[in-house]
């Protein structure tokens, strides 16, 4: 840092909020203008924990703590179990899938039952695996969130300003892989574009970033300033994307980030399920941080209220420009969207705070949407 | 460094800043640096200014210059303009002159004569002004140019005549030169004009409307202000004291020259908004221009001696002017900015580690479900109860936010009247002995409610704290209350720094801003009897005649005190620490005591408590909404013993049924439980509890008073 930036930045933060400490929070308008749709969404399962969700050929799998689980018919059945967390699943055509485990590393089992472990490429150890994907080559790409905490430890990670998150790619065969890029703020989720570019989802920056094609090079911003922490990315029938955004930003977030003796104070002596912090789900114990607008009045907790958690669902075009969104808001249930899969017209939604999976019809996402938040891409 | 912040904030008055910006006599503070600033300078460059003859002279003209410039002011307090002054105060020196020297008038008829000038001056000005409406700037333009015209060719004419005559008054002579005490008789009469206009101003109807009119001539209207009058008024006044001004210069120098009170409006102007009068009007004070006179004066005499020449004196003089209009402007502009950033002032606040509430755990506070079953009234149909209370034939009342007392029919309590109206925002309420409902009124007092309704204020103000800045004599949140056996009511006021819907910033400050008051019917008086209390709240009489229990909201304490007997005076804390937010108190049954949490603490905010800074930071830079808060969506009600032991809680763990309990009152058998933010009340069966006791026999006994 320069020392002109430097001496710009401690007058900023003097002033009251200006440049890099501000705490403004995009609004969410246009097409995040707020609605009830994911709070309303059919509920397909319940099952306790439920994280990511993908499409094999012959069904759905979802993971849940230590096990995953096949979905079908409205029952989910045991297939795999493991000893650590897993954190993040990937299917190859082939029926290669890849476990990422908290903690521990990566797992490749082949179908024919063979499992092979994978903890290290380079110098990334991947012990927090968040998302991982297969290119058409059949290459694994993984996001791992932080090199100091685990994936169940996010919140951690968000406090302590984490920039350690790195992306890679590997060959499953072989085990060998390259770093694609490092020092990423909790890279969160994963997906290859049409013309085979790597975009990820970098959650403490509110950003989707493009990753050069070659080893060196900055990522490239291609959706910026979002109001929640972008999470899991999948592809949809459109031509676009599908973006689960698992906790929105708001204002005394962004201010306790900023104040780092409090923040580190905070982290030392609270429990961290009582931190000033997003969570996947929230309202379980009187002790949890509340902030002034969520105070209930005559019997309403308003729906605009600053919130823990939240669900967002966002759909983008092919260029990553949002089109609409589907949310659950303050005092709603269906909070903490890790994961969504898109199939025979409708999208599949993991509510990790509420333990549910979620159905919303793609086609009155888009009707029942559009009017109120569609806009034209400039 | 945490016990460095702690004694920071316990000796730092950090509030005090922000409440002195509250103020409006804080305006005065620029121009008196200035003021002391400018005399400090000349003080060590020239000290012989200042030897008795050199201030002797210095007086003078300041007296005349300050009688100007109070003109000025209260044109400019009225938001006009008058720059005919200077042309005024000369055509006031030539008609002194004419009648003195070449007419011959006794004193007396000079003096009437030259007032009359200047008052008719002063008429005409506002007669265009006022009633023809037409521009300030351009009317006094004109006669300021038509005046001096005058003057000049009065001038011409006379000019030779009045020097060559001396008059031949002592009057005159003393007028002019003459001293009472040591001070220039003409510093004694501006004294005399600037008091009787300081009193006017503050506190004489004429001074107010001018406020008025000054701040908002549309408002003034409306409010049914003559307006046209009053704008009219202020210009003759402008006239009659200029003229005053131009007496004095006549009496003391005799002399018709034709620069007379050339350049004084320019000055005078600059005077008055140095001095922080507003050129928008609506505000300015006789000491403003006092100051403001006082800094133009020396700093003209002192280019004048430094040897400046008339010219570049004058340039400077408007560069003055025009950097305090700067300042005046973008002062009025961010005031509120500046009073909103400082007064808002955290303390530093540590509590004990919280009380164990989870649920299966052996403490009292331990978390269940017995507030589940509470059934409700009224809901959807009350907003705002903040404490119920029942009478001897079983009717409940509560308060509601719109200021009316409502009041539920026995036996069912589905039939619901308003039984009065108070306004403001009712808080807690109590029986006394001849069952008269006396009742805390956020943002109004104290109020009592006789059994056929009539509405009768008890008290709304006690003493002024001795050297506070803000005034605290008023009341701003009268809280909860309960009553002595001798009739002496004791009342808690929550905050006296922030108004009912500001209690947050309280919360925000959790500072010892709030006390407990005494109201004695007996002679009718009030007076503070304990200060510096966290947001004191409910107010429950101990059953000896001789204390009470009140709670401390942001302390999370409740503390007994006794305002009689041996321990009188004693204030001592008997439920510290409690898990949550107490409010109401009240008596129970079985002699043990109700109290209401009315929100549960969070370790964040705890934790916040305890860095003032922080909470400082999150209140200017934070949105309201957004703000770190105590959890009043969850609460809980507690049994406590006259001793402190806390026995039991009753908990609502979602908040479905009840969110916030504020307030509880055992009747029969049942707990009816308020709420200041709940849309209902709520109604609980107590198994174990006497289902005759009611707390209106138990307290007062069963006979009516004797009626």
């Amino acid at each position: 840092m320069g020392v002109a930036e430097f001496l710009k930045d401690t007058v900023d933060s003097f002033l009251g909020g200006r440049g890099k400490s501000s705490i403004t929070v995009p609004v969410m308008d246009g097409p995040l203008q707020p609605n009830d749709a994911l709070e309303h969404a059919a509920v397909a399962i319940e099952v306790p924990g439920i994280d990511n969700l993908i499409a094999r050929g012959d069904g759905l799998l979802v993971s849940s703590g230590n096990r995953v689980l096949r979905v079908a018919d409205g029952q989910a059945k045991v297939e795999l179990e493991f000893p650590s967390e897993v954190m993040s699943m990937a299917v190859r055509g082939d029926g290669v899938l890849a476990v990422g485990l908290d903690g521990v590393g990566l797992l490749l089992c082949g179908a024919d039952g063979n499992q092979k472990k994978v903890e290290q490429i380079d110098d990334i150890r991947l012990t927090c695996p968040t998302a991982m994907t297969f290119d058409a080559a059949g290459a694994l790409h993984v996001c791992n969130g932080s090199a100091t905490t685990g994936a169940r430890d996010w919140p951690r990670d968000l406090l302590e300003i984490g920039r350690s998150g790195a992306v890679v790619r590997m060959d499953p065969e072989t085990g060998s892989g390259a770093v694609l890029a490092t020092g990423l703020a909790y890279p969160s989720g994963i997906c290859i574009t049409g013309t085979g570019d790597v975009v990820v989802s970098e959650a403490w920056r509110h950003r989707l970033v493009r990753l050069s094609s070659g080893a060196a090079g900055e990522p490239v911003p291609v959706l910026e300033d979002l109001p929640a922490y972008p999470g899991r990315i999948a592809r949809s029938s459109a031509g676009g994307y599908w973006l689960a955004a698992f906790a929105v930003r708001s204002q005394l977030q962004e201010f306790v980030l900023r104040e780092h003796s409090y923040r580190r104070q905070m982290m030392a002596e609270v429990s961290p399920e009582y931190w000033i912090a997003p969570a996947l789900s929230s309202g379980h114990s009187f002790m949890e941080p509340l902030q002034a607008g969520g105070v209930i009045r005559l019997g309403i907790h308003k729906p605009w209220a600053p919130t823990r958690s939240y669900g967002l669902v966002v759909e983008l075009d092919g260029d990553f420009v949002p089109l609409a969104s589907a949310h659950s808001r303050a005092g709603g249930r269906h909070h903490g969207v890790t994961s969504l899969v898109e199939t025979d017209g409708q999208l599949l939604v993991t509510a990790k705070g509420a333990g549910r999976l979620l159905t919303l019809q793609t086609n009155a996402f888009r009707h029942s949407l559009g009017k109120a938040g569609r806009r034209t891409a400039p | 460094m945490e016990a460095v912040t702690q004694l920071y904030y316990r000796y730092f008055p950090e509030k005090v800043l922000g409440e002195v910006l509250t103020k409006r006599w804080s305006d005065n503070f620029v121009p008196a640096f200035a003021a002391l600033l400018v005399i400090g300078v000349f003080l060590v460059r020239d000290p012989a200014f200042f030897n008795l003859a050199s201030l002797t002279e210095t007086s003078r003209q300041l007296a005349e210059f300050s009688i100007v410039v109070v003109a000025m002011g209260i044109v400019l307090l009225a938001g006009g303009l008058d720059l005919s002054v200077g042309s005024v105060f000369a055509l006031a020196n030539i008609t002194a002159l004419i009648c003195m020297n070449l007419l011959g008038w006794p004193v007396w008829a000079t003096v009437c004569a030259t007032l009359a000038i200047g008052a008719l001056c002063g008429a005409v000005n506002g007669f265009l002004i006022g009633y023809l409406r037409i521009r300030a700037f351009l009317t006094t333009l004109v006669t300021l140019i038509i005046i001096r015209s005058i003057v000049d060719i009065i001038l011409l004419h006379y000019a030779v005549q009045i020097s060559a005559v001396f008059p031949d008054s002592e009057l005159w002579y003393f007028i002019g030169e003459g001293t009472v005490l040591g001070f220039p008789v003409s510093f004694l009469v501006a004294l005399v004009i600037i008091a009787a206009w300081h009193v006017c101003l503050t506190r004489a109807r004429f001074g107010w409307h001018l406020s008025a009119v000054g701040g908002g001539r549309r408002s003034a209207y409306n409010a049914g202000l003559n307006v046209k009058r009053t704008v009219f008024l202020t210009y003759v006044w402008s006239g009659v004291l200029a003229a005053t001004a131009g007496l004095f210069f006549a009496a003391r120098l005799g002399s018709a020259g034709s620069d007379t009170g050339v350049g004084l409006e320019i000055a005078a102007l600059t005077a008055a908004v140095l001095g922080g009068n507003s050129l928008g009007g609506g505000r300015g004070s006789v000491m403003k221009s006092i100051l403001g006179a006082i800094v133009v004066l020396i700093l003209t005499d002192s280019m004048v001696r430094v040897g400046i020449s008339g010219g570049i004196s004058s340039a400077i003089l408007g560069g003055v002017l025009l950097l305090v209009v700067a300042i005046d402007v973008r002062w009025l502009k961010n005031r509120h900015k500046i009073l909103n950033k400082v007064y808002v002032s955290p303390s530093y606040f540590r509590l004990p580690e919280m009380p164990e509430t989870a649920a299966g755990s052996d403490s009292p506070y331990a978390l269940n479900d017995r507030l589940r079953s509470v059934e409700l009234i009224g809901k959807g149909e009350i907003e705002g109860p903040e404490d119920v209370i029942f009478d001897r034939a079983d009717n409940l009342y509560c308060p509601n936010r719109h200021g009316d007392i409502v009041r539920f029919l026995a036996p069912d309590y589905r039939d619901w009247e308003i039984f009065a109206h108070i306004g403001g925002h009712p808080l807690g309420m109590a029986f006394d002995r001849d069952d008269n409902l006396n009742v805390c009124v956020g943002g109004m007092g104290l109020y009592r409610i006789s059994p056929d309704r009539r509405v009768e204020k008890l008290t709304d103000e006690t003493n002024r704290t001795f050297l506070s800045v803000i005034d605290d004599s008023r009341l701003k949140l009268a809280d909860d209350l309960d009553i002595a056996p001798d009739g002496r009511i004791f009342f808690s006021e929550a905050t006296i720094r922030y108004d009912m819907h500001d209690w947050a910033y309280d919360a925000l400050e959790s500072r010892g801003n709030g006390r407990l008051i005494c109201y004695d019917p007996r002679d009718r008086s009030t007076r503070t009897i304990l200060r510096d209390l966290q947001f004191p709240n409910g107010v429950c009489m101990a059953g000896d005649g001789q204390s009470f229990f009140f709670a401390e909201t942001w302390g999370c304490r409740i503390n007994r005190y006794w305002f009689d007997g041996p321990n009188k005076g004693r204030c001592e804390t008997v439920v510290p620490n409690l898990p949550g937010y107490p409010d109401n108190i009240n008596r129970a049954s079985d002699g043990n005591f109700w109290v209401a949490l009315v929100g549960m603490r969070s370790p964040a905010l705890d934790l916040a408590l305890r860095r003032p800074g922080l909470r400082k930071r999150m209140a200017t830079r934070v949105a309201r909404d957004e703000w770190l808060f105590p959890n009043i969506n969850t609460g809980c009600v507690l049994k406590f013993s006259a001793d402190g032991e806390v026995l039991e809680s009753y908990w609502d763990l979602g908040g479905v049924n009840h969110p916030m309990v504020t307030s509880m009152r055992e009747h029969k058998g049942h707990l009816y439980l308020g709420g200041l933010y709940n849309d209902r009340i709520g109604r609980l069966k107590l198994p174990d509890a006497d289902p005759e006791w009611a707390s209106q026999d138990f307290y007062w006994g069963r006979s009516n008073g004797g009626r």
